[in-house]
């Protein structure tokens, strides 16, 4: 056993790359793990038929997809083991940086009442709807921080669900044409839109240059590295305090207890040399360690720590650990942009929001907000976007992809779902990793409050679409199923009362002095955004936890 | 194993009626074709077993049209008949169960078009001729992206 640390972080993502700057600058010395491997952007193909938009036979960061199987358990109880670019498995990008390499960038904040949603609209049957331990205003300064050390552009003034006490340090992204055209649509609604918040440089920033708008965004590496996330800004903060030792391709099996079931290290296998095939046990010891691999496997390393006093999982003294699993329901309405509009293929893309019906929708939980797409693919844009009526081949596909592919325009937003106890992550009794251990087991659906919210956000969509002068538009209906994916929360929620959680309000594992749960794991609901901000807040706060404390 | 010549000629013939030439390239001036076996015959060839579908196609057209009225030989709009037929689930010869008629076409229509239009590199997309087609480029080095 080694001590050389005061920390471990199993994870490079982006909470633990936070993490891992915060506490090195601090002062503490970081052992910070990460399966995947640090990638160049010449490492992160281009490939359309593989990339995180598109995972038809692969992605492009995962390193080693066989032998990390997962188990999908289906609507009629069906074990499938799934690989990593199968919808099924919920993948996030495996590598340092995590799913921030190659994100949107979309940098929200929440609404306050995402914190208290079983006080706003009580607890449906069957939900394990809860309000967070904490509220908006704990949060708030971390958001701040987050907004400027790893660089969100954004609308201060227009940005109004949640209040702000300062700018965004980048001006917001560039409207498209098109994006102009449905924020006067939203207009004649009497919708108020802005320019949503994105984690990109929109001009040169942290020395780093701008965004070129190019056309390959979302699912791919940056070509200017403007895409924002810890792996281009605290983690090589971590790294230049000399405190924080990276190990890549490392596969964290354990955390290790003592005698009275405290955390004590973390049980490891890392190749034995640099660019070695071949891997080795190894064990490192620390004062305290961080749990920062994202809702499933967070959830399955807890499962897979099990000590004699703690049988069911460290953490799962009430039951609660990789439960809840929560992703984000999403429904798109899909439209023409009428000829007299100039398309445009420029990145990002997503340039008009609204926040209008993320509360207050009669008769409905909660609700989502409502955005504008990404720059498409051609080949994503064939897969989803043609009108329905459209024949799936000969002449007439090929001239409704001529002339429909650049006026081809959808409006999608990410359902705050409510919560299923029954959504969960479990360890597969039959089937082991490349290491032996068993997989990560996916099982449960949709609450169907989720679903009936999602129905009301595709009619709001499709107004949206009518009220700008689509030319046609569709959309298709919500279904139940398991959600998780690149939105993965709520398996290790944070409570007050260790009766109501794994964590408690700074995602200290309830009953354990020094382990710590940091990512979308925590959070108890997983509100009407894109959660990646959230994450990067919560990651400020515990880190700045840790320092306060001796 | 690998095609027969029959077999490719009838693949050829397929592809370039899924997105047939037009004022632009088609499937077959786009090397679509490279990429459907590509991933017919690479990755364990997993997906040799369609190769089959092609001796299935020519065994259709020779029940509609008679003896040595392989698929290649028919008009485009027989082509497209035989096509839609198939699409439909209606074939008129019977087809191993393993391998149905309607999910075979449907399975060479997806990877027709993922060949075309996904980036150049994957081979069914030479010079870019579908992107051509939609005004789309990645512009992802600095010297040539949008201002």
């Amino acid at each position: 056993m080694t001590s050389d640390h005061d920390v471990i972080i199993v994870g490079a993502g982006l909470a633990g790359g936070i993490l891992a700057g915060v506490l090195a600058e601090g002062g503490r010395r970081a052992l910070l793990l990460e399966r995947g491997r640090a990638l160049a952007y010449s490492d992160i193909p281009s490939d359309h038929l593989r990339n995180h938009r598109l995972t038809l036979y692969g992605d492009n960061t995962t390193p080693d997809p066989a032998g990390h199987q997962r188990v999908f358990i289906d609507g009629a109880g069906v074990p499938h083991t799934v690989l990593p670019h199968d919808a099924r498995y919920q993948l996030n990008a495996f590598t340092v940086g995590g799913g921030a390499r190659v994100w949107g960038m979309q940098a929200w904040r929440f609404h306050p009442d995402d914190f208290r949603m079983a006080t706003r609209y009580g607890v449906p049957d069957g939900s394990s709807l809860a309000d967070w331990p904490i509220g908006y205003a704990d949060l708030a300064p971390f958001y701040e921080r987050a907004e400027h050390e790893i660089g969100v552009a954004g609308d201060h003034a227009g940005t109004t669900h949640a209040p702000r006490a300062r700018d965004f340090p980048l001006p917001p992204v560039p409207r498209s044409p098109s994006a102009e055209w449905l924020a006067r649509g939203a207009d004649r609604l009497g919708w108020r839109t802005f320019t949503p918040p994105l984690a990109v440089n929109t001009r040169p920033y942290l020395g780093r240059g701008a965004c070129i708008q190019c056309a390959q965004c979302i699912g791919f590496a940056c070509p200017t590295d403007a895409k924002n996330g810890s792996h281009n800004t605290l983690l090589p903060r971590a790294l230049a305090s000399g405190r924080c030792t990276l190990v890549t391709r490392a596969h964290a099996s354990r955390i290790l207890t003592d005698g009275s079931g405290q955390a004590i290290g973390v049980e490891y296998f890392a190749p034995t040399t640099t660019d070695s095939a071949t891997l080795e046990r190894r064990t490192a010891r620390a004062q305290t360690i961080i749990v920062s691999s994202g809702a499933i496997e967070s959830a399955r390393l807890l499962l897979l720590s099990a000590s004699p006093l703690q049988p069911h999982g460290l953490g799962n003294h009430s039951d609660h650990l990789g439960r809840h699993v929560q992703g984000h329901a999403y429904p798109i309405a899909y439209g023409l942009l009428p000829p007299d509009v100039e398309p445009s293929l420029l990145g990002p893309g997503v340039s008009v929001a609204t926040t209008q019906f993320n509360h207050g929708n009669p008769g409905i939980i909660g609700g989502a907000m409502l955005a504008n797409d990404f720059v498409k693919l051609p080949l994503i844009f064939w897969r989803q976007s043609l009108p329905p009526d459209t024949p799936r081949w000969g002449l007439a596909n090929k001239r409704a992809m001529r002339d429909l592919f650049r006026r081809g325009i959808d409006v999608r937003g990410p359902v705050q779902e409510i919560p299923s106890p029954d959504s969960r992550v479990t360890l597969d009794p039959a089937v082991r990793d490349t290491f032996g251990l068993p997989v990560a087991r996916l099982s449960g659906t949709t609450h169907p409050e989720t679903v009936r919210t999602a129905e009301f956000m595709r009619a709001r969509a499709e107004e949206w679409l009518r009220a700008s002068g689509a030319e046609r538009v569709w959309s298709w209906p919500a279904e139940k199923k398991f959600s998780a994916g690149q939105h993965q929360a709520g398996t290790c929620r944070m409570s007050a009362d260790p009766r109501d959680g794994v964590t408690d309000p700074f995602g200290r594992v309830h009953g354990h002095d020094h382990l710590f749960v940091c990512d979308g794991s925590l959070h108890v609901t997983n509100g009407g955004f894109n959660p990646a901000l959230t994450i990067m807040a919560l990651a400020f706060r515990t880190a700045e936890h840790l320092l306060a404390s001796p | 194993m690998s095609p027969t010549p029959s077999q490719l000629t009838a693949l050829r013939s397929l592809l370039d009626r899924i997105i047939p030439a037009d004022d632009f390239p088609g499937a077959l001036a786009a090397g679509t074709d490279t990429y459907v076996l590509r991933h017919l015959l690479g990755d364990g060839s997993a997906g040799v077993h369609l190769l089959l579908g092609f001796s299935q196609l020519d065994a259709e057209s020779v029940a509609r049209h008679g003896p040595h009225q392989t698929f290649a030989t028919l008009l485009p709009s027989q082509q497209d008949a035989l096509l839609a037929d198939l699409a439909a689930a209606r074939p008129m010869t019977p087809w191993p169960p393993q391998l149905p008629a309607a999910p075979w076409f449907h399975r060479f229509v997806e990877l027709a078009h993922e060949g075309f239009y996904a980036d150049p590199a994957n081979g069914g997309n030479r010079d870019a001729a579908s992107w051509g087609m939609l005004g789309y480029a990645p512009r992802t080095t600095p010297e040539r992206a949008a201002p």
